[in-house]
């Protein structure tokens, strides 16, 4: 990896260097705490039923059997818990969403949804006791292709929305006049692209744990990457005030968005907790992370394009249909974000979208890293290499003519600040080679002559921050100790992607002490500031800023009392590495800890501040140069190499940063290549909810990536311009390889995932 | 996890008694890498797990030139995938062994066990089918000793009575002059079930080959013999044309089915490409 010099020029004492992370140390020995460790005297063991049907009326539940067999405490169903309509997806402060889900209800709208629970003294026991609990359904017509949900007069998943399926209604934005655009138009494009249903698949499968105290107050341990959301809704659907109910998440294996829902299993185990008066522990199976988890929204898409010969985009006429599953959960973000994102990336002054989310009798899809993004941005950039095929052009050239650049709106309707997907490219072409590469000698190498090479180009923008749609708002809390230490108080989430570490470094920076010397407490809404949840690759610029803004207050506050002591005005003192020092004599200084202590009778300062920040929203760059083999025999894309060049405006922990690429690489060559979450059109049910058949790329898979990180364009919403990269790599690893496989043998794929059978079938049409 | 009841064996004798006694719904537990796994997924009904590890004299390996490498049913994977004698002399089974699961997996699984388990796809069955590998097999009667490639009778069955055991493995000795090879085909280059295997067994005299067994695993409800490809090579000097009409025969001789992993038109087009690919491996043992 390397780095360009810093734009702005500040000697950082933390900030931009890779300290060691501040849970690198417990999670190696294993003694690090995630959800499913924690143990409480007395847990039962809680398991759901789930419906072997896809959409289907339950017409009675007989669990006298489940309810007699030792063991067993507790069994519920739509008939004894509460009855409350609510949200899958309950963002704060938005009404994006409809309220379409029960904890339970008599109706099952796809193949693997929860029916029924049971807590028992043993996990052994509350599985077996499932098979006791017998359900009768009048079968429903199912749908499970968004085509047929669409048609008029298909079967309704559901009497609440928009009807006619629809999760919401149709979003429709209109710059310009396409019509008009496209009369300007030297040639047309025209194109239909398909993306299939890649999982998360996080390594930590969905777990929680509910304890009911004797103040009937809930404590509530759960995986989660929105810890007040979940917080906000149990105590909604549960009828009680926030301090009677407590979430807390420690480490966590992972989430990629998936794990932003509350989810069934999490009312059924604090039910089912509240019923029994005894702990409650539901640890999903792997299957149920497939089946009752979340994947991202299959997705069609319709896009015309209009250029001139020039290489000019005249006009965009673009549709799109998202496949929400049996629920809304986060299909109306995902469509909003998905749909605007195409106003942007290549500039465009007319263009017409038009993107719908459709209900199916499938697993519900939700949030994931790249948010409706990823399937649009593959169409586009896609379609941009074939315009530049068109012309004769090399689409490096096409793509820089066209890239969006400051000033530009933005999708969130704002002009965009920090630029920097000009100087990716750039910065891509120069480093690899590329022109060298289109010119290439193309002769198949003799001792492999079935396999052909080929490069390509992908290019994304994504923002940090969910504005418009969420008015988001990032806390902290900090405090200084009297020993000179400093705690630093959050409510964002630790993933695992290092955003402590991130956050403590920002402010240890600001306030001029150790990173060693500030400790984080997280992951407990009865103590930390509230927080929105760790998505929309906002952390480190939304909470980073919050931070950053109560450091600098106790920072005043630290030098008060300093000066105080040193018997100086504060503007005659500095504070760095934990010291304070009158600058015009720097022998005349003394440390943090004795600034705070007490002495002289006086007692020890007691500093605490709060930083709020609510941004709009910053966008991260990033052009990823591809290299594929293809074997033209068995139709297998080999991943050979991968160049990402991001842009993230200021880097504030570089090794996490490189981290997040590769792993968004990784995650999108999966999705490219093998991922496909399968559903059996005619019944619903799930061909491959497993590890075994859900085909993620492992380690020996990997290609060698050499990540480049550009900051060139910082946002000043983001601290010393920082930037999201959470969700960006894994939205320009995809068209790269599209693209590259294109250039390697000839055939333009316009779906996801291409597998060797896709390969195979197009190279023989080709030839016929 | 489903409860079971766990027993363990001290003798093969005991462990019949047991499989026979317990009745149906009881399984022998060695490595386990399959049998908990498919009792976690409630992919399997089991009631009793009759342990096999005690009993002596299953761990042994051997070899000699005219009997060839015998291993007993508790080998694991992992220590014959390490041994210099395999990746010396038998490429093939090197191969395979190393293309099964993980590292972790090979060091519990036993070549035995996966070849009892008797799925289609494993990836030991073809290199020993190829190498015309024999199956000993206890019962409380008599011991009898049968080719592997007579094993088989459907996915998950086998020709064991009830109360028989699998004791070992006897692949014969390999030639000076032969050739072998296993590729196996899959979507991933490790933790990987085997969307088609190929294996080829040859031996070359004067550069013509008098012998060849080619298996193809994932591609019929056993692991297939491909005769009619092989009558076609045996005589030939294995020129291009000739492997290319006899890889588009084994295509022919193939039954595989579509499932979520492939269907069954690309299997068959990858028994032709795996078949001339690994007949041209086999025979760079001769370059």
């Amino acid at each position: 990896m390397n780095m360009t010099t810093p734009i702005e020029k500040r000697d950082f004492k933390i900030v931009g260097k890779s300290v060691r992370r501040d849970d690198v140390l417990e999670k190696v020995t294993g003694e690090a705490q995630y959800t499913g460790d924690v143990k409480l005297t007395g847990t039962l063991h809680g398991k759901i039923k789930r419906a072997a049907i896809a959409h289907a009326r339950i017409k009675s539940i007989d669990v006298s059997r489940a309810l007699a067999y030792p063991g067993v405490k507790a069994v519920l169903t739509h008939e004894n818990v509460p009855r409350v309509l609510h949200y899958g997806s309950p963002h704060p402060r938005s009404a994006s969403c409809t309220k379409d889900q029960y904890i339970l209800d008599d109706k099952v709208r796809f193949w693997g949804e929860g029916v029924a629970a049971v807590a028992a003294i043993s996990e052994e026991i509350a599985d077996e006791a499932l098979d006791l609990i017998e359900v009768e359904y009048e079968p429903l017509p199912a749908v499970i292709e968004p085509e047929d949900a669409a048609q008029p007069g298909a079967p309704l998943i559901h009497d609440v929305g928009p009807g006619g399926n629809l999760v919401l209604d149709p979003v429709r934005v209109n710059r310009g006049d396409v019509e008009a655009g496209f009369a300007l138009a030297d040639f047309v494009l025209e194109g239909t692209f398909s993306g299939g249903r890649p999982h998360p698949a996080y390594m930590e499968p969905n777990v929680c744990i509910a304890d009911w105290d004797g103040s009937n107050k809930l404590t509530f341990w759960t995986s989660t990457q929105s810890s007040f959301m979940v917080r906000g809704i149990l105590a909604e659907v549960l009828g009680l005030p926030l301090t009677k109910v407590r979430v807390l998440v420690d480490h966590m294996g992972g989430g990629f968005g998936a794990k932003q829902d509350c989810f069934q299993h999490e009312f059924l185990c604090a039910l089912l907790a509240k019923e029994t008066r005894r702990p409650v522990k539901m640890e999903f199976t792997r299957h149920e992370t497939f089946v009752a988890g979340r994947s991202r929204h299959p997705c069609k898409i319709w896009l015309k394009q209009g250029f001139k010969n020039d290489g000019t985009l005249v006009a965009r006429d673009m549709k799109l249909v998202y496949d929400s599953g049996a629920y809304g959960s986060h299909g109306p973000g995902v469509t909003i974000v998905g749909t605007t994102a195409a106003t942007s990336l290549y500039r465009c002054e007319n263009v017409r979208l038009e993107g719908r989310c459709v209900y199916t009798n499938t697993p519900i899809n939700g949030a994931f890293r790249g948010y409706g993004v990823v399937q649009s941005y593959y169409a586009l950039d896609i379609q941009m290499d074939e315009a530049a095929e068109r012309l004769g052009m090399d689409p490096a050239e096409l793509k820089l003519k066209n890239v969006v650049r400051a000033g530009d709106i933005a999708p969130s309707g704002h002009p965009i600040l920090g630029h920097g997907l000009e100087i990716c490219i750039q910065h891509g072409v120069e480093k690899i080679g590329w022109k060298a590469l289109r010119e290439r000698d193309r002769t198949p190498d003799p001792k492999h002559p079935h396999i052909r090479k080929g490069w390509g180009i992908g290019c994304e923008m994504h923002g940090s921050s969910a504005y418009p749609g969420i008015k988001e708002q990032g806390n902290a809390t900090v405090k200084v100790n009297e020993d000179g230490t400093v705690t630093l108080l959050t409510g964002a989430a630790g993933l695992g992607t290092g955003a402590h570490t991130a956050l403590a470094q920002i402010v240890a920076e600001e306030l001029g002490v150790r990173f060693e010397d500030v400790g984080t407490v997280h992951g407990d809404t009865d103590v930390v500031p509230w927080d929105i949840g760790a998505f929309a690759s906002h952390t480190t610029y939304l909470v980073g800023t919050a931070a950053k803004m109560a450091a600098g207050k106790v920072r005043a506050a630290v030098l008060e009392r300093a000066a105080m002591k040193l018997q100086v005005s504060p503007g005659e003192i500095d504070l760095s590495e934990g010291k304070v020092f009158v600058v015009a004599e720097t022998d005349r200084c003394m440390t943090v800890a004795e600034a705070m202590g007490p002495s002289r009778g006086i007692p020890a300062a007691n500093i605490v501040a709060n930083g709020t920040y609510e941004p709009t929203k910053s966008y991260s760059f990033a052009a990823h140069f591809t290299e594929v083999d293809v074997d033209t025999e068995t139709g297998i894309v080999e991943v050979k190499r991968v160049v990402p060049v991001h842009d993230i405006g200021r880097v504030i922990h570089p090794i996490a940063a490189q981290g997040q690429i590769e792993g968004g690489i990784q995650q999108g060559i999966g999705h490219t290549l093998t991922e496909d979450y399968v559903i059996d059109k005619k019944t619903g049910r799930s061909l491959n909810a497993g590890l075994v058949d859900y085909k993620m790329p492992l380690s020996m898979d990997m290609p060698d990536i050499e990540t480049v990180i550009l900051e060139a364009a910082p946002d000043p919403g983001g601290p010393w311009g920082a930037k999201g990269v959470g969700e960006d790599p894994i939205i320009a690893i995809g068209p790269s390889i599209a693209n590259a496989i294109y250039d390697a043998i000839g055939v333009r794929f316009h779906h996801y995932p291409i597998t060797p059978e896709d390969i195979l079938k197009a190279l023989r049409e080709k030839d016929a | 996890m489903r409860r079971f009841e766990y027993h363990r064996a001290e003798t093969l004798e005991e462990a019949s008694r047991l499989l026979t006694d317990l009745g149906d719904d009881s399984f022998l537990f060695a490595g386990g890498t399959d049998l908990l796994v498919e009792i976690r997924e409630r992919l399997r009904r089991v009631r009793n797990v009759i342990d096999v590890k005690q009993i002596p004299g299953l761990s042994d390996i051997t070899y000699d030139e005219t009997r060839g490498l015998t291993f007993g049913a508790l080998v694991t994977v992992g220590r014959l995938e390490r041994l210099p004698l395999v990746r010396q002399r038998y490429p093939n089974l090197r191969a395979a062994f190393a293309s099964l699961g993980s590292i972790q997996v090979r060091n519990r699984a036993t070549v035995v066990g996966n070849i009892c388990r008797a799925s289609p796809s494993a990836d030991t069955i073809p290199p020993l089918i190829a190498d015309g590998a024999f199956v000993h097999i206890y019962s409380r009667t008599n011991m009898r000793v049968i080719p592997l490639a007579e094993f088989f009778t459907g996915p998950g069955k086998s020709v064991l009575a009830k109360g028989e055991i699998v004791t070992g493995i006897t692949v014969p000795p390999a030639g000076d002059n032969t050739g072998k090879a296993y590729i196996k085909h899959g979507r991933r280059k490790a933790m990987e079930l085997s969307t088609v295997g190929v294996a080829v067994s040859l031996t070359m005299e004067d550069g013509v080959c008098n012998d060849i067994r080619i298996a193809l695993g994932a591609v019929g409800a056993t692991v297939l013999r491909a005769p009619e490809a092989e009558a076609m090579l045996r005589g030939t000097t294995l020129d291009a044309v000739t492997v290319k009409s006899a890889a588009d025969k084994a295509m022919e001789e193939c039954t595989p089915i579509s499932n979520v992993r492939a269907s069954a038109d690309y299997r068959r087009d990858m028994v032709g490409v795996l078949t001339g690919r690994a007949i041209k491996q086999a025979l760079e043992a001769f370059a």
